[in-house]
């Protein structure tokens, strides 16, 4: 069983089950999942809770090669076996998801309840990990994927510059602009309170009822699932022209614009 | 003394990060700072040039940083201002020969004697960008007005956020009044919508830019031109003064009748 959840650091793929069950079986699962849904994982950061689980080596090597695969960075594996820490720090990785600064300012929001994402289980909490020996930030140290530990969506307070990445497998809300150049990739919905002039992708794990808001839908790009619609910047500079708040959609299939009418 | 470091970047080549650092470096030394400008574009040096001094050049701080000088001796003094001085650096190494730690301690090492340390970022936000930042105290982002610059400098102001270096001060150069009116380059008020910090400085397009950077003399030094003043706002508020932003103005028919702009 994997699941997958949103840390301050990236995202989190925590594995469970049977302890015997061979670490190849868990990757092929892994696998699938990383195929299914390419577009929420592409350029992404994350680490692995395997509970007690043992890995070897060859474990971990095939591990990320697979990972690289398909453009995804491991920074962490928390193990409870001594062992597996081990070899985790001699491929210079981190064996702990003790965050290298506190968070910036983020909240946790209600569970979602729907069943495309596996709710967490149980939160793993760094500070009952044995504590990091050799500490390594996550390689992209400047993605603000910023929460302490893992929920069910993540609240940015705060504008999105170009470059900038918040992923989730949750909701993501973000209460300023999104910039052009910014992404935004949810397992859920994507609420900006602000204007939306970079890429969103909601429902990035195959929920095809996800949908995008916000108070200005001037988008460069908008995906929800699998579809996806982009537009040219001067179709982006026209949309606004009503300056209602929107919602996006997949209706048919097709990614539709609805503006909010308080009296629909 | 405790000097401030202010590290002048942009992201994207170009857009006038080496004659802004010439120029405010010019305006803070005729102000009576005590100035270093230091070059951080290890490999593609330019701020020799552009301020004058490239003929002076005997050691840079790479010979101090791997033991073939000592820092003072590294620093060229500019004659043309009570106390500016040029950290130069190595033309024919590059980023890799200075890493984040030994700018901070060079910067550490000048602090106690200098009132501002320039230091001119390259391009990019590669390991010569991460060197000019490590020891920074404030960041100046210069962007020009369109596009692709300005979505650089966002990236930037971004990066600049999470190194907790900010909240990065804008200098928006080569404004052009006349063609902003015209809707042809974005306003001061189009890049604020994106980049949303406090600006710095507007310093207007200036042909006599040109001339004086090929000549290695920074207008900020003595020069009357638009640019020349915009500079010298910019020096004052670096040094706290409340000097009111002036947003260029397109020179009306009568000025243009008589052939000067404000």
């Amino acid at each position: 069983m994997i699941a997958i959840k949103g840390l301050r650091q990236g995202l989190l793929i925590v594995f469970s089950g049977p302890a015997d069950e061979p670490w190849l079986t868990r990757l092929r699962e892994l696998e699938s999942k990383l195929d299914t849904n390419a577009g929420f994982f592409k350029g992404g950061t994350v680490a692995f809770d395997v509970r007690e689980m043992a890995l070897s080596d060859d474990d971990l090597q095939r591990s990320l090669a697979l990972l690289k695969a398909h453009d995804v960075t491991l920074w962490a594996v928390v193990s409870q076996d001594a062992g597996t820490q081990m070899r985790v720090r001699g491929l210079g990785l981190s064996d702990t998801l003790a965050a290298p600064k506190p968070a910036q300012p983020t909240a946790l929001l209600q569970p979602n309840g729907k069943g495309e994402i596996e709710s967490p289980a149980q939160t793993p909490s760094p500070e009952t990990k044995p504590p990091a020996t050799t500490s390594v930030a996550p390689p992209h140290a400047d993605e603000p994927v910023t929460l302490t530990e893992a929920t069910d969506g993540l609240l940015a307070k705060r504008r999105v510059r170009s470059g900038q990445v918040l992923r989730h497998p949750g909701h993501i809300v973000v209460i300023g602009d999104v910039n052009p150049g910014a992404q935004l990739i949810a397992g859920g919905d994507i609420i900006v309170w602000g204007k939306l002039q970079g890429a969103a992708h909601a429902g990035a794990l195959g929920d095809v009822r996800a949908v995008i808001c916000a108070l200005e839908m001037s988008p460069s790009l908008v995906k929800i699932a699998d579809a996806a619609l982009a537009l040219r910047p001067n179709e982006q500079k026209k949309r606004n022209r009503a300056g209602k708040a929107e919602q996006a959609q997949l209706i048919d299939q097709q990614i539709t614009f609805t503006p909010w009418d308080k009296n629909a | 003394m405790e000097g401030t470091v202010v590290t002048i970047t942009s992201g994207k080549g170009g857009v006038g990060k080496t004659t802004t650092t010439a120029n405010i470096g010019a305006a803070l030394a005729m102000l009576g700072k005590k100035v270093i400008v230091i070059d951080g574009d290890i490999g593609l040096r330019n701020l020799d040039i552009v301020m004058g001094l490239e003929n002076r050049i005997v050691y840079d701080v790479v010979d101090y940083l791997e033991g073939r000088c000592r820092l003072r001796q590294a620093l060229i003094r500019d004659k043309r201002a009570p106390e500016l001085y040029l950290l130069p650096t190595a033309q024919t190494r590059d980023k890799s020969a200075v890493s984040p730690e030994q700018m901070v301690q060079v910067c550490d090492e000048l602090r106690a004697e200098a009132d501002f340390m320039l230091i001119d970022s390259p391009a990019g936000i590669e390991q010569g960008f991460q060197n000019a930042l490590a020891p920074a105290n404030k960041v100046l982002v210069v962007t020009n007005p369109e596009v692709s610059s300005v979505r650089d400098a966002d990236r930037v102001i971004g990066l600049v956020e999470s190194k907790e270096k900010g909240p990065a001060h804008l200098v928006i150069n080569r404004l052009v009044a006349a063609r902003v009116k015209k809707q042809e380059m974005l306003s001061t008020q189009d890049i604020m919508d994106v980049l949303s910090t406090d600006i710095i400085g507007i310093v207007p397009e200036d042909e006599s830019i040109l001339s004086s950077t090929n000549r290695g003399m920074p207008v900020a030094f003595n020069g009357a031109s638009p640019a020349a003043s915009a500079f010298r706002d910019i020096a004052r508020r670096l040094c706290g003064e409340d000097v009111p932003l002036v947003e260029p103005k397109s020179p009306s028919w009568w000025q243009k009748l008589f052939g000067r702009a404000e």
